[in-house]
């Protein structure tokens, strides 16, 4: 089998492997699953490229990467418009393309969104670990040598057959947000009752402030205070002695983890566990609204059903899928 | 307190949330973990993955393979089969760790905290005084003088949180506030009733007592133990630290850097709750060694 290789000349800002749907089954052993945030443009970058819509591509944050091709490969790019060029040529995103050996693919800044995706027909070939090949960088692990992409560094790809020209349906794409405000479905719990009722009307009716300090471990937010029940000012003292400590607990991935004051959305990166209350969730259908958002955005919460938040999963699963291709 | 029903806590549209109880009574982590092995024997259609803790366990579903409706009545179904906590048994094996108590690393650690963060005393003087004991050697006797059980493993790859079996050995001590901004790999720590081993570089909240030179969790697999795994324990399984000084550190640190470490790990043994129940209503709990 041949390996074509992609070299990389700059790595971006956390330019990392990821594949869908990351490493699961491994929270019992203190791992995150990892795997991208924006999961509706990456699968449809897959897509195009003919490979699964799980299979390892890169994720690029913000600033992109510039790589060349070693030997002739089929691309996509989904996502955030990076202004990507190859060979000098702009690069149209939500098409598959066909990059000649030699050639150089130089992504920049987010123009839109945050995230981009770039899948390779073949996929990327990195060594899997504990089932995936999904970059954990606290961990130390999967992707190139647990690490972001460096310069200098050898992206291995398997041998694939993409065809060039494949388009994504403009209805089966994400709409990124052009005005920078986001509405964000939220599910209550697992700790809503932890919160009173102006708190939780509070929550919903605010506005909510993407901070800077934010990344794949997690997204703090800025906004109005919290305001709880009785069971969390009146608690068995192995709690904690702040309203919102609790004994130890896993969290789920979305959970609106509540530090003191500061909600934190737990990212695919985040800590398996710990002692602050959740008292909403963020479900997998809006991930792709957090992928694509940058400090400073303006969030909207939307309270929906478990049942409603698993039909719109579904909804976007069905778009992941050769139903939303298009011939050029 | 145990709940008379557990309760079902929903996560998103992928994760469930079971509630034993609301302290950390040790009983609610033997059902917790009572349940995650009875998942596993199931093999729960929709079940992806599961998380133990004090007194819960969150579990992951796919909702395309089982709704949360279903998936409760799975769940309730399997916790009834469990019986009452004294009728379990868990799969168990007893880790011995080597571990050097009070030593010049954490003791950089602290000192170096104290200087930048916040001044703060020697960590095991100050845990032996919140807990009455004579002094920091007395706290490495007690730690050391008990089998640790593994409560979770989990926020960072491998690490373990533990609470003594022996309630004679039981530590309680406040954690840091503000956390430190990184910790010695390898670092044992104590905090709230637990105890925990760092293995990653990172920040934390535990107060500091030793280290030990062993790695709990291994990427390259490159140590015999870490074969056919990637972390060294499990929930359910058992630490009992092996005092050690500095020389012996040193000898186990090259041994585990030249890959010829074998660590001293049981096989799997059933782990009665009721006999551990009452053996501990036969104890003089307030003696300590």
């Amino acid at each position: 089998m041949t390996m074509p290789m992609i070299e990389v000349l700059k790595p971006g800002l956390e330019t990392c492997v990821q594949d869908y749907p990351g490493r699961k089954g491994a929270f019992g052993m203190g791992f995150p699953p990892s795997g991208p945030v924006d999961h509706w443009s990456f699968r449809l970058a897959n897509i195009l490229v003919g490979n699964a819509p799980g299979d390892a591509a890169l994720e690029c944050q913000f600033i992109g990467p510039a790589l060349k091709f070693k030997a002739p490969a089929v691309i996509a790019l989904c996502g955030g418009d990076m202004a990507a060029k190859l060979g000098g040529a702009p690069v149209p995103l939500w098409q598959s393309i066909a990059a000649e050996a030699g050639q150089v693919l130089e992504l920049g800044s987010a123009l839109t969104g945050a995230r981009t995706y770039l899948a390779i027909a073949g996929s990327i070939d990195t060594p899997p670990f504990l089932g995936s090949r999904s970059t954990f960088v606290l961990g130390d692990c999967g992707g190139l040598n647990g690490a972001p992409l460096e310069v200098g560094g050898e992206i291995p790809v398997g041998e694939g057959q993409g065809v060039p020209g494949r388009k994504i349906k403009q209805s089966c794409r994400p709409a990124v947000s052009e005005n920078h405000r986001w509405q964000i479905e939220v599910c209550a719990g697992p700790n809503d009752d932890w919160i009173d009722a102006a708190g939780q009307q509070r929550f919903l009716k605010s506005e909510w402030k993407l901070s800077p300090k934010s990344n794949r471990v997690g997204f703090r937010l800025e906004g109005p205070e919290w305001t709880f029940t009785e069971k969390a000012t009146n608690k068995a003292p192995e709690n904690g002695s702040d309203p919102s400590n609790t004994i130890d607990h896993g969290y789920p991935i979305g959970a609106i983890n509540l530090c003191g004051q500061t909600p934190i959305i737990l990212l695919h990166d985040t800590l398996t566990l710990g002692g602050f209350i959740n008292p909403f969730t963020v479900p997998s259908s809006a991930f792709w609204k957090l992928g694509q958002s940058r400090p400073g955005d303006i969030y909207d919460f939307e309270l929906v059903s478990v049942d409603e938040a698993q039909a719109r999963k579904r909804a976007i699963n069905a778009m992941c899928s050769e139903d939303s291709i298009e011939q050029a | 307190m145990k709940f008379d029903q557990p309760k079902y806590l929903p996560g998103g549209d992928h994760f469930i949330l079971v509630q034993f109880g609301d302290d950390a009574s040790i009983d609610l982590n033997f059902m917790a973990l009572g349940l995650t092995a009875a998942l596993k024997e199931d093999a729960t259609k929709g079940v992806v993955d599961t998380n133990p803790s004090y007194n819960s366990l969150i579990v992951e579903y796919e909702s395309d393979d089982i709704s949360y409706a279903d998936l409760k009545i799975e769940l309730a179904r399997l916790i009834s089969g469990l019986g009452s906590v004294e009728d379990l048994e868990l799969e168990s094996r007893l880790a011995y760790l080597p571990a050097m108590y009070l030593d010049p690393w954490t003791r950089d650690c602290v000192a170096d905290y104290s200087e930048k963060i916040a001044p703060r005393d020697y960590d095991p003087d100050f845990v032996a005084e919140v807990n009455g004991f004579e002094d920091a050697k007395q706290l490495a006797r007690i730690h050391s003088g008990t089998e640790h059980w593994v409560v979770a493993v989990c926020s960072t790859p491998g690490l373990p949180l533990m609470r003594a079996l022996d309630p004679r050995c039981a530590i309680t001590s406040p954690k840091y506030n503000p956390p430190r901004t990184w910790t010695t790999l390898g670092a044992i720590g104590v905090g709230g009733l637990s105890s925990s081993i760092y293995t990653t570089p990172g920040p934390g909240g535990y107060n500091l007592i030793g280290r030990t030179p062993v790695p709990l969790w291994d990427p390259q697999q490159r140590l015999p133990v870490f074969k056919d795994r990637v972390v060294l324990l499990d929930a359910a399984d058992r630490v009992k630290f092996v005092p050690i000084g500095e020389e012996e550190f040193e000898y186990i640190e090259a041994r585990v850097a030249d890959g010829s470490y074998e660590f001293n790990i049981t096989a799997y043994q059933r782990f009665s709750v009721g006999a551990y129940k009452k053996w501990v209503a036969s104890l003089n709990q307030d003696g300590r060694f």
